[in-house]
């Protein structure tokens, strides 16, 4: 019996948006990260005297909305001029803690309308917000949620059940989660450092990132721009650690391999790599060891937007999903902040300046606890 | 999309089981059974009660799933994926954490607690337990379908994000936030395989057609009740 073909969908992105402790447009952070600057500040939306840091990137001005939340506003300024979407999209977020701070002010003792603090409650409201009509799913896999998340948006689409998928990404700075990386003595002292070889920890970040996937011959139809292809994607678990990546990589290799294999490209296709770079001794070492076991020797230009946005959690993948739109339309990777001296091994491949790289495809990875790992392969739109 | 079913497992109110056991699955009223390590697993396993109770109760819905479908023991880690939906998740460990931190102005804050306030961790756990190197998350769904956590599955296979599948729900409740918590506290969690090698031993083809309707094999499943009924009633001893 002939084996059945599968032809799968095209998978483009239409639109992207950002908001960053860099700024709230894509066009703002970009500019900004390529100049080198760097978002983390003294926090001063709670008192940090007893953690192990007192920085982070938190998103200027964001101040609580009528429901005691920061998210409704950071979402509203990453919606704002996102354009159309078609009304049948499928809504996709990525968010580890969502609206965490919220729960905080319920547990200090404020009044708070307990079905607000239901996970769903804010699917609902960012539902309404877009002005979509179906079902909505959160994707938690801790920090590469938002990498699992356009990967099964991307999923969703090549394999024709949708047309459109909104991948829409967020997470705060909240004194929740920062006293537990402060605990697990996860925070660089000062601003994290990616890939210096004087790397003390991580900072973290808050931001929301918006992609709008779609078929490719519905993104024509609706003479919509393509600003990249989604190329391919992967996600694989260390099936090593809670908290600690596994040394050897292996689960990072695997998602990427897997990555590589759905959109059929070569590793010495691949130009650049936006990778996931916390700033902390172990992941950007695993990261390492992952890239060399997969390109070689090759010096593939690399970088990491943390020490400028700090580490946006759940966030994270979209936003630097989003950032590689740009790389792609600019052959640059932005500048890795912070950096000082290279990780040995990293030498030659990362910079705190602005990286040309030649070339249409870029890989975008992130890893988080529980052992998780995704990967995307993101290409111009005239790679082949 | 469809999928061999070989493996079934869960804990509710009205007790835990394994699909090839004869449990009858029940949501029942109440608190959820105890879940010690001895119960759920035949060796020792000192992390398990380390774990917060929805960790827990996770892990528990996922071994005794494997169990049954006889992918407990392995020694290479086997591209299976991971994919549960709840309602609260983690949200009474994170009361938990977050009241710990109050007294002391974070001086409490216990790093191992945090990590479990991720409603994704236990599934880690599961990955790092029986060498599962698939892909994972965990779902927060606005649809109210009972078996639509079986369709995270469903979708994982028909992807190619994986060869097989353990996917499922599990809930706990949050008194103090919502006592009536929408849906009974339980996990329930199945292991689908797409290789057609599965068939000698499946308990059938659950798919998903498109217009959303869930079946076991030609039967139309509306819950997860029927759909664990129809399961189990394929088995040779029930026919």
């Amino acid at each position: 019996m002939a084996k059945r073909v599968i032809v799968l969908n095209e998978v483009v992105i239409c639109a992207a948006a950002a908001v960053t402790a860099l700024g709230d447009t894509l066009d703002q952070t970009w500019e900004r990260l390529l100049k080198g600057e760097c978002g983390i500040r003294p926090v001063t939306r709670f008192d940090t005297s007893g953690y192990a840091a007192a920085a982070a990137a938190c998103v200027a001005d964001l101040l609580p909305a009528a429901n005691g939340s920061r998210l409704p506003i950071l979402l509203e300024r990453l919606l704002d001029g996102f354009g159309t979407v078609p009304v049948e999209c499928m809504l996709l977020t990525a968010s580890t803690k969502g609206e965490i701070d919220l729960l905080e002010r319920f547990r200090r003792g404020e009044v708070i309308d307990r079905q607000k603090l239901l996970p769903e409650t804010f699917l609902h409201h960012l539902r309404r917000m877009t002005g979509l009509r179906g079902e909505v799913v959160n994707i938690q896999a801790a920090c590469a949620s938002s990498t699992l998340a356009l990967g099964r948006g991307a999923g969703i689409i090549a394999h024709g059940l949708a047309d459109a998928v909104l991948v829409v990404c967020c997470d705060l700075v909240s004194e929740f989660v920062f006293s537990g990386f402060s605990a697990l003595q996860a925070l660089s002292p000062g601003s994290c450092r990616p890939f210096d070889r004087h790397r003390d920890g991580l900072s973290l970040g808050e931001g929301a990132a918006a992609l709008l996937l779609m078929n490719r011959n519905r993104a024509v139809r609706e003479k919509r721009p393509v600003l990249a292809r989604l190329l391919g994607w992967g996600a694989a678990n260390d099936a090593n650690h809670i908290t600690a990546p596994a040394r050897d990589g292996g689960g990072l290799i695997l998602a990427v391999k897997r990555a590589l294999e759905r959109s059929g490209i070569s590793p010495g296709e691949v130009a650049g790599i936006s990778a996931h770079g916390t700033g902390t001794v172990f992941n950007d070492l695993m990261e390492l060891t992952a890239f060399r076991t997969l390109f070689g020797e090759r010096k593939l230009p690399l970088h990491s937007v943390k020490g400028a946005t700090g580490h946006t959690l759940g966030a994270a993948g979209g936003i630097e999903a989003a950032l590689a739109v740009r790389s792609l339309e600019s052959g640059l990777l932005p500048p890795t902040v912070g950096l000082q001296n290279a990780e040995p091994g990293a030498e030659g491949c990362v910079d705190n300046q602005a990286l040309p790289f030649s070339g249409k495809v870029l890989l975008s990875t992130n890893s988080g606890f529980g052992g998780i790992n995704g990967a995307l392969i993101l290409g111009r739109e005239d790679w082949r | 999309m469809k999928a061999f079913v070989t493996g079934l497992g869960w804990v509710t109110s009205a007790g835990m089981g394994r699909g090839r056991s004869g449990d009858r699955f029940a949501f029942g009223k109440g608190e959820l059974p105890i879940l010690s390590r001895q119960r759920i697993f035949a060796d020792p396993y000192p992390r398990f009660g380390r774990l917060d109770d929805f960790s827990r109760l996770g892990l528990a819905g996922i071994a005794l799933a494997l169990a049954d479908g006889g992918f407990d023991h392995c020694h290479d880690k086997r591209n299976i994926g991971l994919f549960a939906a709840t309602i609260l998740g983690s949200m009474a460990t994170d009361i938990t954490y977050f009241d710990s931190l109050l007294p002391e102005r974070g001086g409490l804050a216990s790093p191992n607690l945090f990590a479990y306030t991720l409603s994704s961790t236990f599934l880690g756990e599961a990955a790092i337990r029986f060498g599962l190197s698939g892909p994972g998350f965990v779902a927060n769904l606005t649809g109210k379908g009972e078996l639509d956590p079986f369709v995270l599955g469903l979708e994982g296979i028909a992807f190619n994000d994986c060869e097989s599948a353990v996917c499922g729900f599990c809930n706990t409740s949050v008194p103090s936030v919502d006592p009536s918590n929408g849906q009974p506290e339980g996990a329930l969690f199945l292991v689908l395989e797409r290789s057609g090698l599965a068939g000698g031993h499946s308990y059938g083809i659950l798919c998903r057609q498109p217009d959303g309707q869930i079946f076991v094999d030609d039967v139309p499943v509306p819950d997860c009740q029927k759909m664990v009924e129809v399961l189990q009633s394929n088995l040779p001893e029930h026919k």
